[in-house]
């Protein structure tokens, strides 16, 4: 039976076995490989994508649970060929090493600031927290997300439209 | 007769009428050179090539999994040939000679020595195609080439106006000769090297772009899973093959020398007919211990051996007889798990008279001699395409995954994708081995006088020999194979370079101690080892300086005044350790509730001084802060130094808090996260770099800042508590 899902703003019906995690159908049948597989039980975070806006690991959601829902990937987080805020500081920061658990990472950030546009400290590290990083970029990582979290005050500060 | 310089040059261009390099760079056999005008590409050297319409390409011999060589090498060829970093494309090398590393002549990376090995070729190679850009336009102006300049992809004419693009000029400079060396730019006219830069992966990498191996796809990809024995050395001895054959999506299951292959459509598949499958195990020939055992073996082998002796100074055996005291310690540490993030996979294709494989390797012409092993072919029909590496370690320099990859295609005959779970990738590396250190010293009216260590384990070359040996010499038949392995063997320390993996980090013991006795109990109880971020510095860096810990406390001496005195004459080691200390406060009262350690480590020819603060909060570690100095030599690109420190001080903390892989009869214990554990975001401690300012030649930075983090976590909780920690992972109730 042909399952549906919209992923990127972009419809699909797949016909795929509906216990195939998430992961697999982004990765193999969509041709989305920017989502990473790293333990395969939700433990490193490394295929962390945005179910409904909410992160979810997709090495152990089953594609089922995703029908009828949109999902975003590290591809869709870019809005009209500019890169997110955060893929940005990313760069900016030079916070990958291997680079390999960089997508859930930015995935995790990306959920947090859009739910909390200037989080403490405490609320990036407890965000973070499930996102493995074997090179140990934490500290960038933390930057990083900080980096942003400024400019998003500032942005707001001037999106009032009264300028000073 | 007397030549003028310009002479010299129309008398090179009209002998040469084609390329005529007369550089001095290592291997210059194989890779063709010189300018194709059907493409419009001038390949100065096996690294650059330029085109006609300016592209820039750099070939990269040493792969990148995260330590920044895409960076860091394209940077030393950029400086040269005077071009921004960022307007050059590295791409990932092919086998070739050219690309050997020259330290071990075989094309790997590892041993932190990528910026090191690279740092006179690269930026020779870049001076050498700058000169010959700048010859031509000289040449094309009819001015004196001394007279002109190039910057920017571009060589300026004297009047500081006109100007050619390298793109203008790349067949004209391929018939230049370059007579000489080549001068390189003084440090003083640096542009990119010791500044501050971003990493040139860093975009790729933060918009899911960037390919690692895992990411491969091809025309019609089929899917490989492989069961492999739980115990090292099993066999397979039946399994029900068509009960699995029968399972949705499976295309073919079948034995290969590592275990049991399923084949199918898809990923999911495979995975789901693997759960399937049921293997009964031959285990006669498998190993069996249980950790306990392996121990047991080396404090057997240790008593009844004391050893080789690496390195003697002195009279230790007669400092021992006029001691006042003689101080004694036992330490061990266990096996360690690499835990690259991106589990093993490879991809490969045989098309009859040639394979094709995709890998995260990091050794290539390994991966070839893994994949001829199994097919039909030979070393040279295999075509090794290099990826990103999703963490490397050491890990990758063992081809396993592409031994399977080629075993599987080579059967199915299509393009096939091999992927481990995590758990597989936790339960069949090939571990940093554990290992076991005797230490004794003599002291005399507190004074240290003589000191013995006694390692006992296996050496990292009796398994990696299997692929390296014939990888050196990829033209023998593949019949000699297992020869070459046992003369490589044979011929260690002789005619191949010593094997140091057991006793590094200890016979460089730096302290003026008058008598020195180093010993190696060559023990191997069959475990699967390999090479591990930092290798042998990691369980002797350990051993060194938690024992140079004690006998401090031992003499009532503060660890760090106790180090100091013994460094005369060692001004690197005394300045990173002086610098760790002013950074860290020692001086300064330490906060309640916590302890702070020191050590001291060279490794990788780069210095390291580490200063932690831990304590123990709510029953479990905690490490508050880090203060490390470095001396590596000239830095390339301090922010990835910087990193490179930090991650490795985060790798060592992983492996004093949490690294264990155990065995019971013959299994691994251990299979996910949850039991290898990774130290997360929450638990990172404050880590600081201070980097010395050095014009000295360049050392590495990937692994010298894991070995001295482990002993300073564990000298700073004997601060704290009072009790001593000889074995790891360390524990917050010991």
């Amino acid at each position: 039976m042909a399952l549906s899902l919209t992923v990127n703003g972009e419809q699909w019906s797949l016909d795929i076995e509906g216990d195939t995690p998430l992961l697999w159908v982004l990765r193999d049948e969509l041709g989305l490989k920017g989502t990473k597989f790293g333990c395969g039980v939700g433990l490193c975070g490394a295929c962390t994508v945005h179910l409904n806006g909410q992160p979810v690991r997709s090495c152990s959601t089953p594609v089922e649970m995703a029908v009828g829902g949109e999902v975003t990937t590290i591809e869709g987080l870019a809005e009209e060929g500019q890169l997110h805020a955060l893929q940005k500081a990313w760069i900016a920061e030079g916070v990958p090493q291997c680079g390999y658990c960089q997508s859930g990472q930015i995935m995790s950030a990306a959920h947090l600031l859009a739910t909390n546009s200037a989080p403490a400290r405490d609320d990036i590290v407890a965000a973070m927290t499930g996102n493995l990083c074997r090179c140990g970029t934490y500290s960038r990582i933390i930057a990083a997300v900080e980096s942003v979290a400024g400019n998003s005050l500032a942005y707001d500060a001037s999106g009032t439209g009264e300028g000073n | 007769m007397t030549m003028n310089r310009r002479d010299f040059l129309k008398v090179g261009a009209g002998a040469s009428g084609s390329l005529m390099l007369s550089l001095s760079l290592p291997g210059c056999s194989g890779m063709p050179t010189g300018y194709k005008e059907e493409t419009g590409e001038w390949k100065p050297d096996a690294w650059l090539e330029i085109t006609n319409t300016d592209d820039i390409h750099f070939t990269l011999a040493r792969v990148e999994m995260g330590q920044g060589t895409y960076t860091g090498l394209t940077t030393l060829i950029a400086e040269e040939l005077e071009v921004d970093p960022e307007a050059i494309t590295p791409r990932f090398a092919p086998v070739a000679p050219e690309y050997r590393n020259p330290l071990y002549k075989l094309q790997l990376t590892g041993g932190s020595t990528s910026i090191s090995t690279s740092w006179e070729p690269l930026r020779t190679a870049g001076a050498s195609a700058r000169q010959m850009l700048i010859m031509a336009a000289a040449r094309v102006w009819n001015v004196d080439a001394d007279k002109c300049t190039a910057r920017q992809g571009q060589v300026f004419h004297p009047n500081g106006l006109d100007s050619l693009r390298y793109g203008q000029l790349v067949e004209l400079a391929s018939k230049e000769v370059i007579r000489g060396d080549v001068a390189l730019k003084p440090a003083s006219e640096w542009k990119y090297i010791g500044k501050q830069r971003g990493r040139l992966d860093a975009q790729a990498k933060s918009t899911g772009t960037a390919v690692y191996g895992i990411d491969v796809e091809l025309p019609g990809m089929v899917y490989t899973v492989v069961s492999r024995p739980p115990q090292y050395g099993g066999r397979v001895k039946a399994f029900n093959e068509s009960e699995v054959r029968a399972m949705r999506g499976v295309l073919d299951v079948f034995e290969i020398e590592r275990g049991v292959a399923i084949v199918a459509d898809k990923y999911w598949s495979a995975r789901k007919a693997q759960n399937a499958l049921k293997v009964e195990w031959d285990n006669s020939d498998a190993f069996s211990l249980s950790t306990s055992e392996v121990f047991a073996s080396y404090r057997k082998a240790a008593d009844k051996d004391r050893g080789k002796s690496e390195r003697s100074e002195g009279d230790y055996e007669g400092a021992v007889k006029k001691a006042g005291k003689v101080f004694e310690a036992e330490y061990s540490q266990p096996y360690l798990a690499h835990s690259t993030l991106e589990p093993m996979n490879a991809t490969a294709w045989y098309k009859g008279d040639s394979i094709e494989v995709w890998a995260p390797t990091q050794a290539p012409d390994l991966g070839r001699i893994a994949a001829a092993r199994v097919t039909d072919l030979s070393p040279s029909e295999v075509t090794i395409h290099t990826t990103f590496l999703g963490g490397g370690f050491g890990r990758r320099l063992t081809q396993d995954f592409i031994e399977e990859a080629a075993a599987v295609a080579y059967r199915v005959k299509k393009p096939v994708k091999l992927i481990w779970s995590r758990e597989e990738d936790t339960q069949h590396d090939l571990y940093r081995p554990a290992m076991l250190h005797r230490m004794q010293a003599s002291l005399e009216a507190d004074q240290l006088t003589g000191w013995h260590h006694q390692i006992v384990g296996p050496q990292l070359l009796d398994w990696y020999v299997r692929n390296a040996a014939p990888a050196q010499y990829p033209w023998a038949p593949k019949f000699m194979y297992d020869t070459l392995g046992k003369v490589g063997l044979l011929a260690e320390g002789i005619a191949t370079p010593k094997d140091m993996s057991a006793i590094e980090g200890a016979i460089e013991y730096p302290y003026n101690v008058e008598n020195l006795d180093v010993r190696h109990t060559h023990t191997d109880p069959g475990v699967p080892v390999t090479f591990w971020r930092s290798v042998g510095y990691s369980h002797n860096g350990f051993a060194v300086e938690t024992f140079m810990d004690e006998l401090a406390h031992e003499t009532g001496e503060d660890p760090y005044q106790f180090r100091r005195k013994l460094l005369k004459g060692q001004p690197r080691h005394l300045d990173v350790l002086d610098r760790a200390v002013r950074m860290a406060g020692w001086d300064t009262p330490v906060p309640e509730g916590r302890g702070r350690g020191i050590a001291l480590f060279k490794s990788f020819g780069t210095f390291v001084a580490q200063v932690v603060e831990a304590g123990i909060e709510k029953g479990a570690i905690k490490v508050y802060k880090v203060a490390c100095a470095v001396d590596c030599g000239q830095v390339v690109n301090p922010r990835i130094v910087e990193d490179q420190i930090e991650g490795g001080i985060i790798f060592g903390l992983t492996a004093a808090l949490y690294g264990e892989i155990s065995f019971e009869g013959g299994k691994v214990q251990q299979s996910n996260f949850h039991d290898v554990q990774l130290m997360r975001q929450y638990e990172r401690p404050e880590v600081t770099v201070d980097i010395v300012p050095s014009t000295e030649s360049p050392t590495g930075v990937g692994e010298p800042g894991v070995p001295p983090v482990i002993p300073a976590l564990g000298n700073a909780l004997f601060a704290l508590t009072g009790k001593r920690q000889r074995t790891l992972p360390l524990k917050a109730d010991a």
